[in-house]
């Protein structure tokens, strides 16, 4: 048993943000549950109300035509990994979804609860940086736009408040110019939270590279973009090395030490980089 | 109390269950399917591992209210008429059975691979059974089941008779038979 709590399962993103507006602060969202279960078991939360949205329709949308993006707040991960036309466009977001836990959580681990948990180690969270996603956001207010980039405002914590559903998770149109890339220096391959986690998306027509960076800051924190035309990869390495030791502020925690995070970014950044400068480079 | 309905191993199932309760904790006390083992608790251990409408899933990590309408298969749903499925055949051909408390889940990994993938590399048998944790084997005996009984589950849809699996393990002396 994991405590005592009402469960409710609508249909409708409506209904969703009825109940959620409703419960306030007493009630959660559950979507995959691989989180929150895990809190309810441990007792550090305590909901009264479950709010399952996995059955509402818009939050298992995958669109991937010629306009934006579209991934369903509640699409499970290993759903996300395997879509063909994602996979083949950004590599690195099939790569970043296939680095959590395991297969049987991928299965209900889900797109939005990854970025919504707003753990500073979230793997989703660099790669949706750096391709510029936004999400859906509804409430009984309104619907509107939340770039990632203005998801998190510190650990654990983002600038959603009760009443808001994720609905989906959008990018622009599939670029297939773009070359992405995903690295995560973890304790042991699989199965394991990063210790840093950093991905890249190049246009090397535009010239333009923008990095991304998990568990060194409060939250993952996405650089300023780099201009790549007439820059030798050795300079534009070492502009970004600064850039995001500027940018972050690594700390002891159980799974490694400030300085080992501040030593090993630069040598993840670097590999970062050259997967991305070389022909169709991901991780 | 919450009504649910689903189908485990193909039978409909009702039941009247408090939102906290695991569908770990329906299949072990409610409907007497023990096969599937609480290990760690916390989708950690892979012990508890079903098929919920066909894909893996650590029971822990789920409600039973969110098993409702969906469908189940655990280890009990393997063996016909007391017949062993022929993956299970090859877990014990292959000495990858030891303590037992993994093997259910890792047969239902092993069996959602099969299903995925008829033909599984051995990169794919090994993520797919990295959340199944075993302390006994050093995994390479169940790595060997799995690589094995994969060719014979596919041709058993076929219709063909197949002793591959006996074959294939009698011709590697490396497995089988081991303590």
């Amino acid at each position: 048993m994991l405590g005592r709590f009402e469960y409710a399962r609508p249909i409708s993103v409506n209904e969703a943000c009825r109940l959620l507006a409703e419960g306030g602060r007493d009630a959660a969202v559950l979507a995959g549950g691989t989180d929150l279960l895990v809190n309810l078991r441990d007792g550090s939360r305590s909901p009264s109300l479950l709010v399952d949205v996995k059955r509402i329709g818009e939050l298992q949308a995958l669109k991937t035509g010629s306009g934006e993006a579209i991934v369903g707040a509640a699409v499970p991960l290993n759903v996300v990994a395997e879509n063909r036309e994602l996979r083949q466009a950004y590599p690195a977001l099939s790569a970043a979804a296939l680095s959590i836990a395991t297969y049987q959580l991928r299965n209900r681990a889900t797109i939005a609860g990854n970025l919504c948990n707003a753990s500073p180690a979230a793997d989703m969270a660099p790669i949706l940086l750096v391709l510029d996603a936004k999400l859906t956001v509804q409430s009984p207010q309104g619907t509107r736009a939340v770039p990632v980039a203005k998801l998190f405002t510190g650990v654990k914590r983002t600038c959603l408040t009760p009443g808001d559903v994720v609905v989906d998770v959008r990018m622009p149109p599939l670029d297939g110019e773009l070359r992405t890339a995903f690295r995560k220096q973890q304790r042991i391959r699989g199965h394991d939270l990063a210790v840093v986690n950093a991905a890249a998306a190049h246009a090397p027509s535009r010239g333009i590279l923008r990095v991304a960076i998990g568990s060194c800051a409060p939250t993952p924190v996405l650089l300023e973009p780099f201009e790549t035309k007439r820059t030798s990869l050795q300079v534009l390495a070492d502009k970004v090395i600064r850039a995001a030791a500027a940018a972050t502020a690594p700390i002891d925690d159980v799974r490694a030490s400030a300085a080992y995070r501040r030593a090993v970014l630069p040598v993840l950044l670097r590999r970062l980089l050259a997967d991305v400068s070389a022909r169709g480079g991901a991780a | 109390m919450y009504e649910i309905e689903l189908r485990v191993n193909g039978h409909v199932e009702r039941a009247s269950v408090s939102a906290g309760m695991t569908l770990l904790e329906l299949l072990r006390d409610r409907l007497a399917l023990t096969g599937a083992k609480e290990g760690c608790g916390i989708g950690e251990c892979g012990a508890c591992t079903v098929l919920l409408d066909g894909k893996p899933v650590t029971a822990c990590l789920v409600l039973a209210v969110e098993a409702d309408g969906l469908e189940v298969r655990t280890i009990e749903g393997e063996a016909t008429d007391g017949e062993l499925s022929a993956l299970q055949r090859a877990f014990v051909d292959a000495g990858a059975v030891q303590c037992g408390f993994c093997t259910p889940g890792m047969i239902m990994s092993a069996r959602g691979l099969l299903q995925r993938s008829p033909h599984p590399t051995d990169e794919e048998i090994v993520e797919a059974i990295a959340g199944n944790l075993c302390r006994c084997t050093g995994y390479e005996a169940i790595l060997h089941a799995i690589r094995v009984v994969a060719p014979e589950e596919v041709e058993s849809r076929t219709g063909e008779t197949c002793t591959k699996t006996a074959r294939l393990l009698r011709s590697d002396p490396s497995v089988g038979g081991r303590p």
